[in-house]
């Protein structure tokens, strides 16, 4: 390899034209160009199509499926790079889940093109059975998840453990890690469901996207953000992965006033956003990136997080 | 022979470049919108779900009852939670024969953070508790009870009727069955959801005691204590009691 590098650049020197080398430099400047990735990311939204009702709840004339529609709508044509993601709990909370067991939800996903999402423990209400249908009947998008093993449940064929989208140059791989299932979800609904370490599993997953040169990995977490006593959840989790940049964090209905940032295992930052639940909010992070020689990577990567100034 | 070395030279400068250097993210800007319904609607949105709705609000939409004060969901104790104990304990005797000693509630359970008070819609219960929870008892020994009262302790404190507790040091104490000090010895009728009784919200110590279960809705005891409650000719409210509490 070093032998052939010492002659291509001897080559290019031996042969410097001018017009070699504005060549290079145009190139070059076409590469410099910041790539940018704009995230939209919702978790928890348990069935709110509606806004909620206006009877003097809290939350009166907040949310809807038709108004987060047309938002992403607007991002999409403002933006180049727009993935949208959802960290599960996708099913139960309102009579449309008790009547539909799930159609409309992910019909209307399907409709505002959502990228990915990854299973949460409600998913799992009305049965492997339908979520499976709604998934084969309605989704237009992956359910990404690595420690859930379905093998002979109705969503074997109905879930990957991860996905990569090439967007304006870019890689991102996408996977998904769900909650402990035993003392949460009632047995006859997750049947023969594995339930894996989703350390492990994720470190394995996000290993092998790094393999195959994903500029970014981002894990959807149901895992819920903060736990009692030592229990999994993402603050317990991300100081133990390594290759993961960014985590959609789920389950807990966390609002966090702004993005979390922690040290991995090697040091390096992973960013943890939540958005509530109910799709009361819509999430939005701009990912900028920055071209790096490969070899001074090693636990130096550092992102910097800040509000953004115009909406 | 010039021209190809140019061009392998030019093709190698292009392949190391993408080869030895890689993107990575350095900065992260992030926003939270708002989503509320005066924002502009995606037309062919509001069009697919609009059959969906049509038929959930003529069933959901009908009023039940009259609610005088918010209720809220709170830890250890809250008005929205001790509504739906008492909802489950109401019934118990009907349903099950049995003079109930406790009803409980876990806190997840509580599906809505608020109920604001005035009008009461079939749909709003439906919110309240969404799952097909069904309401069982089980007679349970009191050292079983106290280890069950220890975990809702350490858990913040769930919903509960027929009790008193105070929770300290994450543990249940000063335990109170229907006015009386806890006997670990005696056996009490519990009435409980089908989930934690078996052992959901990590309530393990509960798996091993039998159920009795008569496929009745958790939902369908709150309708009809609404109902109950109507018929003596009361609004929605709930019997302010010192329950849980903090040391």
């Amino acid at each position: 390899m070093l032998n052939r590098r010492g002659f291509i650049t001897q080559s290019a020197l031996a042969t410097g034209s001018l017009l070699l080398s504005s060549t290079i430099i145009k190139a070059a400047d076409l590469y410099d160009v910041p790539r940018r990735l704009t995230i939209l990311h919702t978790n928890d939204v348990h069935s709110r199509i509606d806004p909620f009702p206006m009877d003097g709840s809290r939350n009166q004339g907040l949310a809807g499926v038709a108004s987060r529609a047309q938002l992403i709508r607007q991002i999409r044509a403002q933006e180049e790079n727009v993935l949208v993601l959802d960290a599960g709990d996708i099913f139960q909370g309102t009579p449309y889940f008790n009547i539909y067991k799930g159609e409309p939800e992910i019909k209307a996903m399907s409709a505002m093109g959502y990228d990915a999402a990854t299973v949460g423990n409600h998913d799992f209400d009305a049965g492997l059975e339908a979520l499976a249908m709604q998934l084969e009947r309605h989704a237009s998008f992956p359910m990404i998840i690595c420690n859930y093993d379905f093998s002979g449940t109705p969503m074997e064929t109905k879930y990957q453990p991860y996905k990569i989208f090439r967007k304006g140059g870019l890689k991102i791989g996408v996977l998904g890690v769900g909650v402990e299932l035993q003392g949460l979800v009632p047995e006859n609904l997750y049947g023969a469901t594995k339930y894996l370490d989703p350390v492990q599993q994720a470190n394995r997953t996000a290993a092998t996207l790094k393999a195959q040169n994903c500029d970014l990995i981002i894990c959807l977490s149901h895992l819920g953000y903060r736990s009692s006593a030592n229990r999994m959840s993402d603050l317990v989790f991300a100081p133990q992965t390594e290759n993961i940049d960014l985590i959609i964090g789920g389950h807990s209905h966390t609002f966090l006033e702004k993005p979390e940032v922690v040290k991995n295992k090697n040091g390096e930052d992973v960013v943890i956003n939540q958005v509530g639940w109910a799709g009361l909010q819509l999430g939005r992070l701009d990912f900028i990136f920055e071209k790096r020689r490969r070899k001074t990577l090693v636990g130096s990567q550092a992102i910097v997080v800040s509000k953004k100034t115009e909406i | 022979m010039l021209l190809n070395r140019i061009r392998l030279a030019l093709f190698a400068t292009v392949f190391f470049a993408s080869c030895q250097t890689v993107q990575v993210p350095v900065k992260a800007d992030y926003a939270g919108y708002r989503i509320t319904d005066s924002l502009p609607k995606d037309a062919s949105l509001v069009a697919m779900m609009a059959p969906y709705r049509d038929s959930v609000d003529k069933s959901m939409n009908i009023v039940i009852g009259m609610l005088d004060k918010p209720l809220e969901k709170r830890q250890p104790q809250g008005a929205l939670g001790d509504f739906m104990a008492d909802a489950l304990y109401y019934n118990a005797k009907k349903k099950f024969g049995v003079e109930p000693d406790l009803a409980v509630v876990n806190y997840g359970g509580i599906r809505l953070t608020q109920v604001p008070a005035g009008l009461i819609t079939r749909g709003k219960v439906f919110e309240l508790m969404p799952f097909d929870n069904l309401v069982v008892l089980q007679q349970i020994k009191g050292d079983v009870l106290k280890q069950f009262l220890d975990h809702t302790a350490a858990a913040g404190g769930w919903p509960l009727a027929g009790v008193s507790m105070k929770i300290e040091n994450k543990k249940a104490t000063d335990i109170l069955i229907k006015g009386k000090p806890l006997d670990l010895d005696k056996t009490y009728n519990l009435i409980n959801s089908d989930y934690v009784a078996n052992g959901g919200d990590n309530a393990a110590m509960l798996k091993a005691i039998p159920q009795q279960n008569i496929g009745y809705l958790m939902r369908d005891a709150i309708f009809d204590y609404i109902i109950a409650l109507k018929a003596q000719g009361k609004n929605i409210s709930v019997t302010e009691q010192k329950r849980v509490y903090a040391q």
